[in-house]
């Protein structure tokens, strides 16, 4: 009886393990079968691929352009949305499998793939677009590797509700902007009369802290002529400064050292301000329901800067000859004023272009106003706070990139007491030099 | 003894489950009211003790998943939405193309848990059963690949991948997670504890070494099977970074990848991405119920009660 | 049958572990012992050749160049291993890494084997629930378990802060301090590591046969001899899994870490996969991450081969 029974389990068993082979083995050669459907050539392309790390509201500008030009000229671009973390590495790959997309907004120049980028030269060349050419990504022999999809800057957000409940005053315009220790003093007021927990809160970046530096005078850490890198006299104050504000009283310290959520932290409402960048304006504009927010002006002691960067670099990769035409087509017609203040007003960018007469669709009035006054600020930057972005390409087209900036190790060792401000910018400019220098 | 766990192991999990179901019905009758009640009582409040424990940071992320955006880092903090709302749920289904994500990702993760099984049996078995020292090497071999951290294989593997000509297919994610050490120590140390009497009486009965695998020791190994099913579907499920590097199409791409595209790189959307958290989990947490299920009353000791 | 009984008594009686020994030096007297299990482990053997060993020796090459990720790498011998064996940054890592494993191993191991226990307990009530329950934070993504458990043990705003302070305390430096912040990542990488333990051992606990418990019941034998006597050495090949599985998992530990305090305050808490990426990865220093990662290899296979080989002797005893 036990035989039988046994041969009765197994024959299922062995029935059981058949199918489950045949359906795995047909699943496989489905997966295998579902690869390679990329574009085929041959004749004008008719079909575009954009890769792009975005939102879903800040993909909402490039799927209208992509449906206007669908319906203009019979092309159609397909947009791939990658997430931020490993899209860099993702394009490195590509780039050795040889399966670039035909336009890309990347985060970053990777020399891998520099060689393989469209001269868009001819884009920026063009007048009537007035692309600001201090933000493109342009090598010694005049061609136009990126050029940015919009531009974005630092800047301070406060806690309106709180300033309003201590009948505290803030500036409201770039003309009659306030100096760090200005804005420290009200906000030191506005805490106490209202009982908020801190002062400040400070995304934990480098950009951040640059144009931090900058406003107050300092260079951050720059390369001088012979591309060696190093800090001045005022940049290791700033950072002094910097690192004394991080008492757990003006700023938390757990930000900068244990990596706590400087914008959670804000939105708790007890923060009374927060210095981040113009990317939050959107989100805020949903995100804060509980009390009012405002951007003010950057402080200036005495220099007005901010750290200014581009928001996507937008770049056209040289596939085939025919793809290449079909991409540079696109762009032409993406940079035109027409379609890119409609992307503009759509993402809530801060526009490379200038001339547009922007209407953002928020119905927020902070976020309106927000735009207003970076839009407002933007000319009036001091040179410097471009420097870093401009750096930036250099380094990639000598075939270098600073893959993460140590900055902001450094400086939570430094507030966490594990080490001096002068040892933390000295390890600092060893990595720039390590990473970047000559 | 051999014959009665093999013939228990053939048995449906089903009678199986009623059999001792039946028996602890009736046992529990008699000793709710008995010397054993206290036994009860201490193993119920003690598990209820650790499920609370456990359970609670659970409960802010479920209930969070329903507060407006403008709710979730407010001060002083609240564990219930003031005003209930789905929109992180809407918004992430929006966000992007969830219903074909998740097919993806469920062939991937079928085919791969599927093979993952079969494979991780085999030589879980034979590094149990037989003793020969270029086994235990490669014990030793399969425990190396646990040990380099993901990055530094990462860019190596993508480039054999590629050579492979596994680029922008399924079976580039599928193949390469065929091996798991897991899963083979879990096979061997199953395979450990069945006694080497059963393997030695069915030589002498004259089968097949193959045979003997096949026939005796792959049916008394299901609730390893399906335990290791529970796993590899959740490391499927969950796998984000090789997938992104190997898929170039986004009508492969896996669900993820979707999700992933919610962090942004200054700002995270944290009410969409709680959403999204919630969604990606219920498949894994249904799977989970009903594998289990088998676990506990896939009962190879049936045979063995009387 | 009778084997089975006397195996039962005698291990109800603690003198004997059930795994039995019997055949462990039976040598290979036929072919059939050498093909069939090469058979067996083929297509383990070509999947490590393929997606291993290949992929390895690459990065093992990388290890002795300064390769940065683009154009050729130059080689420059033994330079990194230098480099990193001089660096007082790594040995504070690995101490850090030694700290943690050694305390998230025992206390994940002592919580999934008691959870696991209820699990097939009978006497335990609502268990589907329960089951659920502590299933679901294995499901959770690092990015999110982080989110969470800041949001309870948040330094600034966090809940358990709330209430000290609302009962009058001063606020606990769950971020700032270093061992507290280590403290905080043990409870979540516990917390979140538990049902995949608890499952490795219902599945060992299912497998126990019930006539052990049932012999030791007649013998009078209660829930916690029970447990000594039978369970525990019943699932003893289950355990071992289990701690070198979370041996290795709690050493590498990345994820967590990133999103729960980023290795801080400061680099308090770089674990060695963080300093491999920090000092490695981060800073375009290929050769020198590959060479850091072999380090930690051979740091992990001694940990697993002294594991290997105080189970052979418990095996044996």
């Amino acid at each position: 009886m036990t035989q039988t029974s046994q041969r009765r389990s197994t024959s299922r068993l062995r029935r059981g393990l058949a199918a489950v082979a045949t359906a795995s083995a047909a699943v496989l050669i489905l997966a295998g079968c579902s690869g390679g459907a990329a574009s085929a050539g041959g004749g004008a392309t008719k079909k575009l691929t954009l890769w792009l790390s975005a939102s879903a509201a800040q993909e909402a500008g490039y799927t209208k352009l992509a449906d206007d030009y669908k319906k203009k000229t019979g092309v159609s671009v397909k947009l791939v949305n990658i997430p931020y973390a490993g899209y860099a590495t993702k394009l490195h790959d590509a780039a050795q499998a040889n399966a670039l997309p035909d336009i890309a907004s990347v985060p970053s120049l990777d020399p891998i793939w520099t060689n393989k980028l469209l001269d868009l030269s001819p884009i920026v060349k063009t007048e009537s677009n007035k692309i600001n050419t201090n933000f493109i990504a342009k090598t010694s022999d005049g061609r136009v590797l990126a050029i940015p999809s919009d531009v974005t800057a630092s800047g301070l957000f406060i806690n309106a509700s709180l300033f309003k409940k201590a009948g505290v005053s803030y500036p409201t315009s770039p003309d009659n902007t306030w100096t760090w220790t200005d804005f420290i003093k009200a906000a030191d007021q506005v805490r106490k009369a209202t009982g908020a927990k801190y002062d400040l809160t400070f995304d934990s970046s480098p950009s951040r802290l640059r144009a931090m530096v900058y406003e107050l005078g300092g260079k951050y850490i720059h390369a001088d002529s012979s591309g060696h890198f190093s800090a001045d006299a005022k940049t290791v104050d700033a950072l002094k400064y910097f690192v004394g504000l991080n008492d757990d009283v003006t700023m938390p310290k757990s930000v900068w050292t244990s990596g706590a959520d400087p914008s959670a932290l804000f939105q708790s409402g007890q923060v009374v301000a927060y210095w981040s960048g113009v990317w939050q304006v959107s989100s805020f504009a949903e995100s804060i329901t509980k009390f009012d927010w405002a951007s003010v002006p950057t402080p200036a002691q005495p220099v007005q800067a901010s750290d200014v960067n581009s928001g996507g670099l937008v770049v056209g990769f040289n596939n085939n000859s025919s793809e290449a035409k079909a991409a540079n087509a696109f762009l032409s017609w993406m940079y035109n004023p027409a379609q890119y203040k409609q992307l503009t007003e759509i993402n809530g960018y801060l526009p490379v272009e200038s001339g547009l007469d922007l209407q953002y669709p928020f119905s927020s009035k902070a976020a309106q106003d927000a735009f207003t006054l970076y839009n407002q600020e933007l000319p009036l930057y001091a040179p410097i706070s471009g420097y870093f972005n401009q750096a930036q390409t250099q380094w990639v087209l000598a075939g270098k990139s600073l893959t993460t900036d140590p900055s902001v190790t450094e400086l939570g060792k430094a507030i966490n007491g594990q080490q001096s401000v002068q040892k933390t910018v000295s390890n600092i400019v060893a990595g720039y030099n390590q990473q970047v220098g000559k | 003894m051999t014959t009665q766990a093999v013939r228990s192991a053939g048995s449906t999990p089903r009678a199986g489950a009623a059999g001792s179901a039946g028996a602890t019905g009736m046992r529990r009758r008699r000793r709710l009211f008995g010397p054993e009640s206290t036994r009860y009582l201490s193993a119920t409040t003690l598990m209820w003790i650790l499920a609370c424990a456990y359970g609670f940071p659970l409960v802010w992320f479920i209930l969070s998943s329903f507060k407006p955006a403008g709710d979730l880092f407010s001060y002083p903090l609240t564990l219930f939405p003031a005003h209930w709302t789905t929109t992180g749920y809407t918004q992430a289904w929006n966000s992007f193309n969830f219903y074909q994500f998740f097919g993806n990702t469920l062939i991937v993760a079928i085919s791969t848990t599927v093979v993952t099984v079969v494979v991780s049996c085999c030589t879980g078995y034979a590094l149990a059963k037989y003793q020969n020292r270029w086994l235990k090497v490669f014990l030793v071999c399969i425990l190396a690949t646990t040990m380099l951290p993901t990055e530094v294989m990462l860019a190596p593997s993508f480039v054999v991948v590629r050579d492979l000509g596994l680029y922008n297919s399924l079976l580039g994610i599928i193949v390469p997670s065929i091996l798991t050490a897991t899963g083979v120590l879990m096979f061997r140390g199953f395979f450990l504890t069945v006694p080497d009497e059963l393997i030695e009486a069915a030589r002498i009965d004259g089968a097949k070494e193959l045979g003997i695998f096949f026939r005796i020791m792959v049916p008394i190994s299901r609730p390893i099977m399906l335990t290791l099913a529970i796993f590899s579907f959740q490391w499927r499920w969950n796998d984000y970074i090789w997938p992104l590097l190997v898929l170039n199409n986004p009508d492969q791409f896996t669900l993820q990848i979707g999700i992933q595209s919610i962090v942004g790189a200054q700002n995270v959307n944290w009410s969409v991405l709680l959403g999204a958290s919630v969604i990606s989990i219920v498949p894994l947490v249904l799977i989970y119920l009903v594998f289990q299920k088998y676990v506990m009353n896939v009962n190879i000791n049936a045979g063995l009660k009387d | 049958m009778s084997v089975t009984a006397t195996a039962a008594r005698s291990s109800a009686q603690g003198e004997e572990a059930p795994a039995s020994s019997p055949g462990r030096r039976r040598r290979p007297r036929y072919n059939r012992y050498i093909l069939a299990p090469l058979v067996l482990i083929s297509v383990n053997v070509v999947m490590f050749g393929l997606f291993f060993v290949w992929p390895a020796l690459i990065g093992f090459g990388y290890s002795f160049t300064n390769y940065t990720g683009v154009g050729d790498p130059q080689f420059v011998g033994i330079a990194n291993y230098q480099q990193l064996l001089a660096d007082p940054s790594f040995y504070q890592a690995l101490l850090r890494t030694f700290v943690f494993t050694l305390i998230v191993v025992p206390t994940s191991f002592v919580f999934s084997l008691l959870i696991a226990n209820l699990m097939v307990s009978r006497y335990a009530r609502g268990k589907v629930v329960a089951r659920i329950i502590f299933f679901i934070p294995w499901l959770i993504s690092p990015i999110v378990t982080g989110v969470i458990w800041r949001w309870i043990f948040g330094e600034n705003f966090g809940l358990v802060n709330f209430v000290i302070e609302s009962l009058g305390g001063h606020p606990v430096q769950w971020q700032s301090n270093a061992d507290l912040s280590l403290a905080v990542v043990m409870f979540a990488s516990t917390w979140g590591g538990t049902a995949f333990s608890m499952l490795l051992f219902i599945a060992a606990i299912k497998n126990v046969p019930v006539s052990y418990y049932e012999a030791a019941s007649l013998d009078g034998a209660g829930p916690w001899r029970t447990f000594r006597d039978i369970t525990l050495p019943s699932i003893a090949p289950t355990s071992f899994i289990v701690i070198l599985l979370t041996t290795l998992g709690a050493m590498k530990e990345y994820a967590l870490f990133v999103s729960l305090n980023n290795g801080g305050p400061g680099t308090t808490n770089n674990l060695l996969v963080q300093y491999i990426y920090q000092t490695g990865f981060q800073r375009g220093q290929i050769g020198y991450a590959s060479a850091a990662s072999f380090v930690l290899m051979i740091i992990l296979m001694a940990v697993a081969l002294v594991q290997l080989a105080v189970n052979r002797k418990a095996e044996r005893r």
